[in-house]
């Protein structure tokens, strides 16, 4: 306490009021409270309401709501719907009822888990045709419940959120482009401190979940804005500070030179093409073509024929590929993970542009439906002050909009990521790839950013009727 | 671990009865009254579309005079639903322009009120063919 570090830089922990907030022992769990009565109410609707997804609360906060403002939420803020998170509520009871347990395995400490954890959920998604249905909302919302209470009573550090959680993986992917990031003021009193609360935690507060050191943290991966580490820092020096979208990925040591952490790059790419890609014509003719070839019609099979390849061959085969064929061009005798680990992280402000597109559209088509929705139920339950609902309400933006606006966002994703490319390529080694070594990359790129752009321009259909004549 | 298998048990047992319950109005009134949906164009496409929506009793003779609320909803969260009102329905046959803005699983639900104020209410499930046009890019203007 004897050191108080001068502020360098902006920090909204200091602001007033939310700054107090967030750092109040209790702030986070202000917030968790508020997710977890809407997590409650997706569960109770979804098992007892209409099972009609536009009428059904399960269905338009999960599918809608969540997935409009959380991309929202990285591209104007953080990650702060891990900072939100209702599920670590019950894991939090676990670990103080478990006897702080064993350590998770070694061989599954890396993002592969998360990756293929990641694929599941969106897998699971389209075979289940989730999005329509409001009783599998509800029940998906209980597994989130269920798999975090587990892995922490059973293991020490919070897996949940590290390895496992598919939703973390999305938010820890997008964050690598988002405008705030856990810093500190001073990193003489970090290297200084004897007892590492930010880490180890303290008698009132938890120390960082995922383990992370805010003097070392540059990069927002593994990072869920839990601000532990800024409660439990006794001098003060840990910062919630704003920074350029692109700062973390033109820092050479952001990122370790791994290749689970450069494929998630690239699979967070490939999933929000496939993503898109479900919901437009050419899917279901591949659909359909895919069964008549199997002879059966097994969508699950199919789905994940289709699925599987998009999501994990296409960016293990095409970022190999590439990253070969740019190390054979610049003539470099380099390990091929040297080459994959420099140019695969490039692609994350083109992947989170898809993503955003995709799920703003939707946002923007339909967000105020939640209000006919919340409506409906408060009369469902006798509360009739809220009025009748007008299930007009639907559209935040007129839809003639929307097309340029996707294709836009698309743009100035690819824009950042040919401009990331080019940055680690000429600063991330001490000697600079030549423009040849990017070629390969850079046409990788293009061909995802216009693959979205000719998605985005076809005609939506929605699923369950890919067998159908 | 008895704690956390306790809890985590103690959860799933009170949400399995949750499962089962559906609320009193999401469950179709009971009654002897007969409804069918006819649609045209057939089979379903994108655009302009009449639902023919038929009503008898019991014994088969016609139901006139009902006021019918017809309300369409993509099987997915986001679409703004096509609302239709009709009445009348000469020879127990009510005829309702409509229009399918999208391909794919619709669900159109008809709620009717009968003269003698008798509630009725029917959820079809119909799949859409979309077409090239796509989007209708002036649903809701």
């Amino acid at each position: 306490m004897s050191r108080l570090p001068a502020v360098r830089r902006p920090d909204l922990l200091r602001l007033p009021l939310l700054g107090a907030l967030l750092r109040w022992r209790r702030g986070r769990l202000v917030f968790q409270l508020a997710l977890l009565l809407v997590a409650l109410l997706i569960i109770y609707d979804g098992l007892t309401g209409p099972q009609i997804a536009p009428e059904n609360i399960a269905t338009v906060a999960a599918w809608l709501q969540y997935r409009g403002l959380v991309v929202l939420a990285l591209l104007f803020a953080g990650n702060l719907f891990c900072m939100c998170c209702p599920f670590t509520l019950p894991r939090t009871l676990a670990r103080r009822l478990s006897d702080r347990g064993r350590r998770w395995p070694r061989s599954l400490r890396n993002k592969w888990v998360a990756i293929l954890f990641f694929f599941l959920l969106l897998f699971v998604y389209e075979w289940f045709d989730l999005w329509a249905s409001p009783w599998l909302t509800a029940w998906v919302a209980v597994a989130y419940f269920a798999g975090a209470f587990l892995l922490e009573a059973i293991f020490r550090e919070s897996p949940f959120c590290k390895y496992v959680c598919p939703l973390g993986t999305f938010n820890f992917a997008g964050s690598t482009i988002s405008p705030l990031q856990i810093t500190v003021h001073d990193r003489d009193v970090c290297r200084t401190c004897p007892g590492k609360e930010c880490v180890n935690g303290s008698a009132q507060v938890l120390g960082c979940g995922t383990e992370l050191f805010p003097p070392q943290l540059a990069s927002n991966i593994d990072c869920t804005f839990c601000l532990d580490c800024a409660r439990a820092c006794p001098y003060e020096n840990v910062a919630l500070a704003p920074r350029s979208p692109l700062q973390e990925l033109l820092r050479p040591d952001a990122w370790p030179r791994r290749w689970d952490w450069a494929m998630l790059a690239l699979v967070f790419a490939f999933t929000a093409l496939s993503n898109a890609f479900g919901m437009v014509p050419p899917f279901y003719e591949l659909e359909a073509a895919l069964a008549g070839w199997l002879g059966r019609e097994e969508p699950g099979l199919v789905l994940l024929l289709i699925f599987g390849t998009i999501d994990l061959l296409f960016p293990a085969g095409f970022g190999l590929g590439v990253a070969w064929l740019s190390r054979h061009l610049a003539g470099k005798r380099e390990p091929l993970r040297h080459t994959f680990t420099r140019y695969a992280p490039a692609v994350m402000p083109l992947a989170f542009a898809i993503w955003l597109a995709h799920y703003g559209f939707h946002f923007a088509t339909g967000a105020l439906s939640i209000v006919p929705v919340t409506q409906n139920f408060l009369l469902d339950h006798g509360i009739t002050v809220f009025g009748r609902p007008d299930w007009t309400l639907s559209a935040l933006l007129p839809l003639s909009w929307l097309l340029p606006l996707e294709i836009g966002i698309t743009l100035v994703g690819l824009a950042g990521t040919l401009y990331l490319t080019g940055e680690r390529a000429a600063h991330l080694e001490p000697e600079p790839d030549p423009l040849s070594a990017q070629l390969p990359w850079v046409l990788l790129f293009l061909a995802i950013a216009l693959a979205a752009i000719i998605l985005f321009t076809l005609p939506m259909e929605m699923r369950g009727t890919g067998f159908m004549d | 671990m008895k704690k956390q298998t306790f809890f985590a048990l103690l959860l799933l047992i009170l949400l399995i009865p949750l499962a089962a319950c559906a609320r009193q109005s999401q469950q179709p009134a009971a009654g002897d009254v007969e409804m069918t949906l006819a649609v045209r164009p057939d089979p379903p496409a994108v655009g302009d579309a009449t639902l023919e929506i038929t009503l008898t009793d019991g014994e088969g003779n016609p139901i006139e005079d009902a006021r019918l609320n017809v309300k369409g909803d993509m099987s997915h969260a986001g679409m703004e639903p096509v609302l239709a009102e009709v009445e009348g329905g000469a020879g127990g046959v009510y005829q309702v322009p409509f229009r399918w803005t999208m391909g794919g699983d619709w669900f159109v639900t008809v709620d009717a009120v009968l003269a003698d104020g008798t509630t009725i209410s029917r959820r079809f499930d119909l799949a859409v063919a979309g077409n090239m046009g796509g989007m209708d890019m002036d649903t809701g203007e």
